[in-house]
């Protein structure tokens, strides 16, 4: 019988499945719609499409959309926040700030819990963790029965400053746990113990909030799978890269919003190793938009700036995907000066592109890859069939004539707007660490990453480009590459040179004792637990902190201070070796490997070869070149070809262009080498 | 419908152009990332900065999207200033420095590093950064000395000034800046950071001109300026012509006593731009509320901007946005040596406002009614934590209320309109770096200006001094009389100010401006920020809306049935059981629409008097009788009472059925 690995991706629309056959070493993949309104149901339907015994799972991994969607609608249960006297709107008043600047017409969304729900309590702890008010228990114990009375379900409890001191909150809770013993409640000195009352109390309030929700969520499928013979623990996707099961899903909700995002960062990540790049750009370019990830050092890029709406940190460290507006189903339009101009409106699945002929009257993208032949007219195997006729019209009313350009000339300049943006937004996420994307190689994926890939890739002088085997499920395939992951952070103030080591590690120790008490309670073996301390400093008067690896031992902290030297450096072009460094936050990423696929590798044949299945006209840099097109699932490992070329397959078009090399390495990815023009024979 | 003439008069194909256009904002979108990230200033990392390209005239060819709307519209004048100095001496490799409020600059604490980009050995532009220093010497902490009437008490004026030279850092010059301000290592910090930005910008524009040439770039510079303004002229094509005028007021010049000061805004749109004329405003006030010429065109540019907001900012929109700001020595364009640093809660935000209101008449789907007004409150001195009492600065301020929209309330507890991307402080980190205890931080019930669409809601905030030795407290804001208004026949809302130890028997009220008060240890403080003004009506608010806003605490129970009529019945508040009295709420709008304008004509004096025997509020004064006073003493203050009820007929009243 055949050990299965499954991956469960469930997005907006679709639900993706990946079956991974340990022996045989395949990968299946299998699609079904999501099921918004029991979301559940899309994922058992996807096991039931895919024909998986579950007996025969040995790691079941879910991304899901339920927290995200709950934060989105604001769907919850009853809802309760108790907070310091005088605090009662911090998660309403914010930072103030604006996410769109000039437009007064756009407001920022409203708070997770209704001002009405949230209720002041006395007392208060100072910044040294000094109880200069202690709690008015006579106080806490009428409200918490006025909140019985209300029928809260969940309530959070937010003080100021008690990352310094957790004293009062505790007590709250006990009072809240006495009297309402139904509800669940927690702190935000327990959820994430660091400074900074609004990041910290919307992080809790977040969880609080989606705690009932993904609880009963997560029991409902866990039991689901068990009844179906599954017998290990369901691991969850959450958005630092990593999983957990559904003990800690209980703890830590809020993780789970944005639990598919890092997936697709996951898998170019998995994809530049295997080719061997330590640094990539992975451009998974979807219908409406694309995701950038970045890769450096083998790493993904990690943040604690993130949130699924402006305004609303959820300050857990989460893989850094930017978003940008150019899909498939972007819109070119001609704007009121007359420039030509790409997104970030779309026409989304519904019209869809002028080609789809489901009403869309607007060019898009796709229209334009189609007028220029790039894209053939028959897609998905048959399943889709596009209308070029259509699409050259539209380009053609649209954008030629209005810019007196010819109908190819439109086309290419809408695809070349639409590069250049991506390109863009590449150059932001790569400055944001101090990176030259030149460096890099680029891995495109999605929907509609392999038609732009290479041009992209130009745009930025990018000269390596990686297309994967199955660019349109390369992001399921990620959810297949995660380990139980769990990330602990503590605040720590001192100045690094004077630091007390043991007490600095003593810290540590007990981090990495929670953590591990963590993994256990998983079930994960010690020999597979990896511990990675992490240490963020700063220079003293300086508001950001910058986060360095940090080792053990006596040297560790030396080390870890000349390693933020020259990080800053390579960050922001300076250090200041005069400038006393001053701790802030220790970190701990805790680990449980789970096993990895192994993927099948055949060895390059020397000149091998392969016979496209047509040739056509398709339009590159002003010109028609007569081009062969090539089916993906002919093309041997070791077969090299040059641009321009197109390759189709079931669920993506790669183009090739003019004054590139591209060959199929070993694990079936077609690399793209391009040619500088100074290198050009 | 699309003009095909538009791009072929220029040079560029319509993908160059577009490619190009798109990659200057991302230059400039790249200074201000690396800024965010390398600032010493935590005035400038809560976002008060901003970042241009101009092109080798000084014209600016992109400003920063997540730039601060006060810069906007300066940095070309202070990079033209760099280039009146020293044209003909620049070379790669230079970095500059200005802040010359006299020179198109903002205010002292707002420096710019001003870098030459070269090609060919050519100049092709200039990458300008400018950020706000937490100090920049002068008499008071923070450099917001209210009492200033020269710039002379208010900091460091910084002409254009070489910091490197061909690369080299000329630290002695350096030194001269840092070493004025009351934090000199954080300054340099700064310093260092800004130049290092501008850095990136350079580098950024060096790969275009690689890739595209050194001609594309430059008339791709120019032609994304020539682009803004086509888009300004397009999309004025569908609007009226004619002329608006409207009259603001800032508190008071104190050195002429009571009274507010005017700023009046005149709007042209004749077909060919949008033309301002500000030139009928007050002379220049002796304190340091006054605003040069940078700033007041920046506030026009910003004002204008917030009904086009999906236009770049360029000197494009410069040409496209005309403005006669009247004869040096006046509010709104005080010269040298008129000291400027409060212009940010002068003029500013009144010209702002003002511009709101004038573009609300002419596109009302964008209409909106007065926002709170900007404000600061500085402590500075001795902190009794520390053994050695190192000098600490605790420099505040908040988000407030924006006005009532044609369609929807205003938007609650908001930065200001003077740069909505300014974050507000989170109070652990104030409480871990200062003497200062915030006692309450929250969203005042009643602030918002009541109206079909009320403002949004205002913020309190409060505190105690815990040890601290040798401090003094100032305050730079404004709308303490010239209330937050409404408009369309919506009500102000709450007057500005801060009270020291309020309700203890010393209590004082300190007016929203004032500077060097001398606190001590164990002092309590607090002040609001306004809520906006209201929009419509408050008549013809639906009472369900009021009702939700009870339940929430944004309105009490008092002020639903005085401001808008509507009678509430209190059954249980513990679980939200409140009830709409119809009846009620039916006679008491009758009665109020059947007495209101006559409680306008209520004489001044005999609601002071009732203000000082307790019988009246602040609300009652300000909203249902139209009266000024010293919100400390009651004292009546006539002459911006009638000023005030001049507004209030024009903005509200005569809109009321």
């Amino acid at each position: 019988m055949s050990k299965l690995r499954v991956a469960v991706d469930a997005g907006g629309t679709f639900t993706d499945v990946c079956i991974y056959h340990e022996d045989t070493q395949q990968f299946r993949v299998t699609k079904v719609p999501s099921t918004p309104s029991n979301p559940k149901q899309a994922v058992i339907d996807g096991v039931r499409r895919g024909e998986i015994d579950l007996s025969d799972v040995e790691l079941f991994f879910h991304g899901t959309t339920v927290a995200t969607n709950a934060l989105i609608t604001r769907r919850f249960p009853k809802a309760a926040l108790v907070t310091t006297k005088g605090f009662r709107d911090v998660i309403e008043i914010r930072d103030g700030t604006k996410d769109n600047l000039w437009d007064a017409y756009e407001d920022v969304s409203g708070p997770y819990i209704r001002r009405r729900d949230r209720f002041e309590v006395t007392e208060r702890v100072d910044y040294a963790g000094e109880v200069v008010t202690p709690l008015d228990e006579e106080e806490a114990r009428i409200l918490a029965r006025k909140l019985k009375r209300r029928g809260a379900t969940t309530v959070a409890v937010c003080f100021i400053n008690s990352y310094a001191n957790a004293e009062n909150e505790k007590r709250m809770r006990e009072i809240l746990e006495e009297e309402i013993p139904e509800a669940s409640v927690s702190t935000s000195s327990d959820i994430l113990p660091e400074i900074f009352e609004h990041d910290r109390f919307n992080t809790a309030v977040a969880n609080t909030v989606l705690g009932p929700l993904v609880s009963d969520y997560v029991k409902q499928l866990d039991d689901e799978l068990s009844a179906g013979g599954y017998d290990n623990d369901l691991l969850l996707l959450h958005s630092g890269g990593g999983s957990m099961t559904p003990a800690m899903a209980k703890h830590f909700p809020v993780r789970l919003a944005a639990s598919g995002i890092a997936a697709g960062a996951i898998a170019a990540k998995h994809i530049a190793e295997q080719c061997g790049y330590q640094n990539a750009v992975g451009l998974d370019m979807g219908g409406t938009s694309t995701d950038i990830s970045l890769i450096h050092d083998g790493e993904l890029r990690v943040t604690k700036q993130w949130g699924v709406e402006y305004g609303h940190p959820i300050v857990f460290p989460s893989i850094e995907v930017l978003t940008v507006g150019a899909g498939g189903g972007s819109l070119a339009h001609i704007d009121i000066a007359g420039a030509l101009r790409n997104g970030p409106q779309s026409a989304g699945a519904d019209p869809g592109p002028a080609c789809y002929e489901r009403g869309g009257t607007e060019p898009t993208n796709t229209d334009a890859n189609l007028a220029l032949n790039r894209l053939g007219t028959v897609l998905a195997g048959g399943a889709l069939e596009l209308n070029r006729e259509k699409a050259t019209q539209v380009i053609e009313e649209r954008v030629g004539q209005p810019l007196s350009l010819d109908t190819a000339e439109a086309a290419q300049a809408v695809i070349k707007v639409a590069n250049a943006n991506m390109a863009d937004a590449v150059r932001l996420v790569s400055i944001r660490r101090g990176l030259d994307p030149r460096d890099f190689a680029l891995i495109a994926f999605g929907g509609a990453g392999a038609l732009h890939g290479a041009e992209v890739a130009k745009e930025l002088g990018i000269p390596a480009v990686i297309v994967p085997p199955n660019p349109g499920v390369t992001s399921a395939m990620g959810c297949l590459l995660v380990d139980i992951q769990h990330d602990l952070s503590m605040m720590y103030t001192a100045a690094a040179e004077s630091a007390d080591l043991e007490d600095l590690e003593r810290q540590f120790r007990s981090l990495e004792d929670e953590a591990v008490d963590r993994l256990r309670h998983e079930g994960v073996a010690d020999a597979d637990v990896v511990l990675q301390r992490g240490i963020s400093m700063r220079y003293q008067g300086q508001w950001r902190s910058l986060q360095v690896a940090m080792g053990s031992g006596e040297a560790s902290l030396e080390d870890a201070i000349e390693m933020f030297h020259q990080e800053h450096e390579r960050q922001f072009s300076f250090r200041q070796n005069a400038l006393p460094v001053e701790i802030y936050q220790l970190h701990l990423r805790a680990v449980g490997k789970t096993p990895r696929p192994e993927f099948p590798r055949s060895e390059r044949q020397p000149g091998a070869q392969a016979e496209p299945h047509a040739h056509r006209e398709v339009y590159f840099e002003g010109q028609w070149y007569q081009t062969p097109v090539y089916d993906r699932t002919t093309l041997p490992v070791g077969f090299e070809f040059s641009g321009p070329a197109i390759i189709d397959q079931l669920d993506s078009t790669t183009v090739v262009p003019p004054d590139t090399v591209a060959s199929i390495d070993e694990w079936k990815n077609i690399r793209i080498q391009l040619i500088q023009s100074g290198e050009k024979a | 419908m699309i003009m095909a003439h538009t791009y072929k008069d220029n040079a560029l194909d319509p993908v160059t152009f577009e490619v190009l256009k798109n990659a200057f904002a991302t230059s400039v979108d790249l200074m201000s990332e690396q800024i965010l990230r390398t600032c010493y200033s935590f005035v400038i990392y809560s976002r008060d900065f901003s970042s241009a390209l101009c092109d080798a005239e000084g014209n600016t060819v992109m400003q920063g999207s997540g730039d601060i709307a006060v810069h906007v519209g300066t940095l070309h004048f202070q990079c033209k200033a760099v280039l009146e100095e020293f044209a003909g001496d620049i070379y790669p490799g230079d970095v500059f420095a200005i802040n010359d409020p006299y020179r198109g600059g903002t205010h002292l604490n707002d420096v710019s590093f001003i870098r030459p980009i070269f090609s060919e050995g050519q100049i092709i532009g200039f990458a300008q950064n400018k950020g706000h220093w937490a100090d920049i010497g002068g008499s008071v902490p923070g450099s917001f000395d209210v009492n200033a009437s020269t710039h002379f008490s208010e900091g460091l004026r910084i002409t254009p000034v070489r910091v490197w030279r061909e690369g080299v850092f000329l630290h002695d010059v350096a030194q001269l800046l840092v070493s004025n301000t009351r934090a000199p290592a954080q300054a340099l910090g700064d310093l260092q950071a800004q130049a290092e930005a501008t850095a990136v910008c350079e580098r950024e524009v060096l790969r275009l001109v690689d890739k595209y040439s050194k001609a594309t770039v430059v008339a791709a510079m120019q032609e994304t300026q020539d682009y803004v303004e086509r888009v300004v002229l397009k999309s004025l094509a569908g609007m009226p012509k004619g002329e608006w005028e409207t009259v603001d007021y800032i508190d008071a010049d104190p050195a002429l006593g009571e009274g507010m000061v005017p700023i009046r805004i005149k709007l042209t749109l004749d077909g060919n731009g949008i033309h301002y004329d500000l030139s009928g405003s007050a002379p220049a006030v002796s304190t340091f509320l006054n605003s040069s010429y940078g700033t007041t065109h920046s506030a026009i540019y910003a004002g204008t901007k917030t009904f086009f907001p999906d236009v770049p900012l360029n000197s494009g929109f410069y040409r496209a946005v005309t403005a006669n700001i009247g004869e040096e020595g006046s509010v709104v364009n005080a010269g040298w040596p008129h000291a400027v640093t409060g212009f940010c809660s002068g003029p500013y935000e009144k010209v702002m406002n003002g511009i709101f209101e004038l573009w609300s008449g002419v596109m009302p789907k964008r209409a909106m009614a007065c926002a709170f007004n900007l404000e600061y409150l500085l402590i500075g001195g001795n902190d009794g934590r520390t053994g050695s009492g190192d000098y600490f600065m605790w420099y505040d301020w908040m988000a407030g209320g924006w006005g009532g929209r044609q369609t929807k309330d205003g938007s609650s507890a908001t930065s200001p309109v003077f740069g909505t991307g300014l974050a507000v402080q989170p109070v652990e980190g104030q409480e871990r770096l200062n003497p200062v205890l915030t006692m309450c931080h929250e969203i005042s019930m009643d602030s918002a200006g009541p109206g079909r669409f009320r403002g949004g809601c205002g913020v309190e905030k409060g505190g105690k001094l815990t040890q601290v030795d040798k401090t003094v407290m100032s305050y730079c804001c404004d709308r303490g009389r010239s209330v937050t208004w409404g408009v369309n026949g919506g009500l102000p809302s709450v007057p500005h100010g801060v009270w020291i130890n309020k309700g203890a028997p010393d209590e004082k009220y300190l007016g929203a401006t004032f500077s060097n008060v001398t606190v001590r240890s164990g002092d309590t403080f607090t002040r609001p920020s306004a809520g906006g003004g209201g929009f419509g009506d408050p008549l013809e608010r639906e009472a369900e809306a009021v009702l939700e806003d009870v339940i929430d605490g944004y309105v009490s129970v008092e002020r639903a049935e005085c401001d808008y009529g509507v009678v509430i019945q209190v059954n249980d508040p513990d679980i939200d059981d409140y009830e709409i009295n119809a009846e009620r709420t039916a006679k008491a709008r009758e009665w109020i629409r059947a007495n209101r304008r006559e409680w306008l004509q209520t004489p001044p004096e005999d609601v002071a008097k009732q203000y000082r025997d307790g019988e009246l509020n602040v609300l009652d004064v300000i909203r249902r009788y139209g009266v000024v006073l010293d919100w400390g003493t009651g004292e009546l203050l006539e002459k911006s009472t009638q000023q005030y009820r001049d507004s209030l007929a024009k903005r509200s009243s005569c809109y009321w059925t």
